[in-house]
């Protein structure tokens, strides 16, 4: 029986490289494909895929939440996260959030079978950056994995999350609403709890709240960019 | 097997298209982007991927090498970003006749100004680039301009 694959990502043109690295592999199949964290999360209902890969910086519902919505409705789901950046913070988030498998972007080519294959067999796949944080955070309580990085979103609910996201992305509250199917009065009162629960005083901050904690992804022109970084997809 | 392009080409013909040949060299640094572009780009008769490279230091030399009709230029590269790369492809002797096209997850109007002034004939939206990449390849090799936006249709002229 084959392996069963979703994969979500919001460039089809990065689907369209995944699928073909994926499907060179014999007893691997591609089951279903999404554009979003939310369309994710309903396809992988439905399809119950053996394995979920998952953008982090995609619309409507980012990569992690999709990872906690998704193993939140079943915790078998083995999830695989595809980042731009290993930082600190994202390699803590992705783990918080019970990704099995941690995967670069740029590295995506050369290490995502390796990736599947692991997950197939039960094992996890993690970067060495991943690992090496893992290990001396172990060895070493103190040690970056668990100190210095912003605050995790702890008092905030699946729900509120998401809202964050919708309104970090300049949606209204009533196009909140809709896209929720929630009334815009609910909407409203996530936003407000969201705004007391993070001590945020106007968009602006909510904006550069969902920044901060990788809950949305701006795009940096590369003059504003060292060149020498990871750069973004 | 050996006669699949000589039947594509027929088939092509049938249908009342002139099969035109072009030679691309793809430039992202993420090798699997550039597998979605080949994947999508191979689809098409007479089209070909003569070479990939992963910055814009290894753009110019396979320019060089390679003599492509068409360079996908990814913008945010390392070492070289995609808008320098460009500039310099300009002032490259040999590149007669040779066309930029930018495949940018940078969807602004500003950044496809600044890809036109530093001499690209194309701006395409990575996001859309599954809408767009074929017709604005085939626009760029026929030295027409093509530029599309996410939220715009492509316009070529």
């Amino acid at each position: 029986m084959k392996l069963r694959i979703l994969l979500a990502d919001d460039h089809e043109i990065v689907r369209r490289g995944l699928c073909a690295l994926l499907q060179k592999h014999e007893g691997w199949e591609v089951c279903g494909e999404a554009s979003d964290g939310r369309e994710a999360v309903e396809t992988a209902k439905q399809l119950k895929p053996d394995v979920v890969i998952v953008d982090i910086g995609m619309p409507y519902l980012n990569g992690l939440d999709t990872t906690r919505q998704l193993l939140q409705h079943d915790p078998h789901f083995k999830v695989i996260v595809l980042t731009i950046t290993d930082s600190d913070q994202v390699i803590r988030e992705a783990l918080d959030a019970g990704a099995r498998g941690f995967v670069l972007k740029s590295d995506a080519a050369r290490d995502l079978v390796s990736a599947v294959e692991a997950l197939q067999s039960k094992r996890m796949f993690f970067t060495p950056r991943v690992n090496d944080l893992v290990l001396a955070g172990f060895l070493d309580k103190g040690h970056a994995i668990s100190r210095n990085e912003p605050p995790n979103l702890p008092t905030l609910t699946v729900r509120e999350r998401e809202v964050t996201q919708l309104l970090a992305e300049g949606k209204s509250s009533k196009e909140v609403a809709t896209l929720l199917n929630l009334s815009t009065k609910t909407v409203e009162t996530h936003r407000s709890n969201i705004m007391r629960k993070l001590s945020l005083h106007s968009i602006r901050d909510l904006v550069v709240y969902a920044i901060k904690n990788n809950i949305i992804q701006i795009q940096m022109p590369p003059q504003l960019r060292n060149t020498t970084e990871v750069p973004m997809a | 097997m050996e006669n699949q392009p000589l039947r594509a080409y027929a088939r092509s013909f049938l249908r009342g298209q002139r099969v035109m040949s072009v030679r691309i060299l793809l430039v992202d640094d993420h090798p699997i982007v550039r597998q979605g572009l080949r994947t999508l780009l191979e689809g098409r008769s007479g089209w070909e991927v003569v070479g990939e490279a992963s910055d814009g230091v290894e753009a110019l030399e396979k320019v060089d090498t390679l003599q492509p009709d068409v360079v996908v230029l990814d913008v945010t590269m390392p070492r070289m970003n995609g808008l320098e790369a460009c500039r310099l492809i300009q002032q490259k002797p040999k590149t007669n006749g040779l066309e930029v096209l930018f495949v940018t997850q940078h969807d602004s109007p500003q950044m496809m100004r600044e890809a036109l002034d530093a001499g690209a004939r194309g701006y395409v939206v990575k996001s859309n680039a599954a809408r767009d990449l074929l017709e604005a390849v085939e626009a760029v090799s026929q030295h027409r301009v093509f530029t599309a936006l996410a939220r715009s249709p492509g316009a070529a002229c």
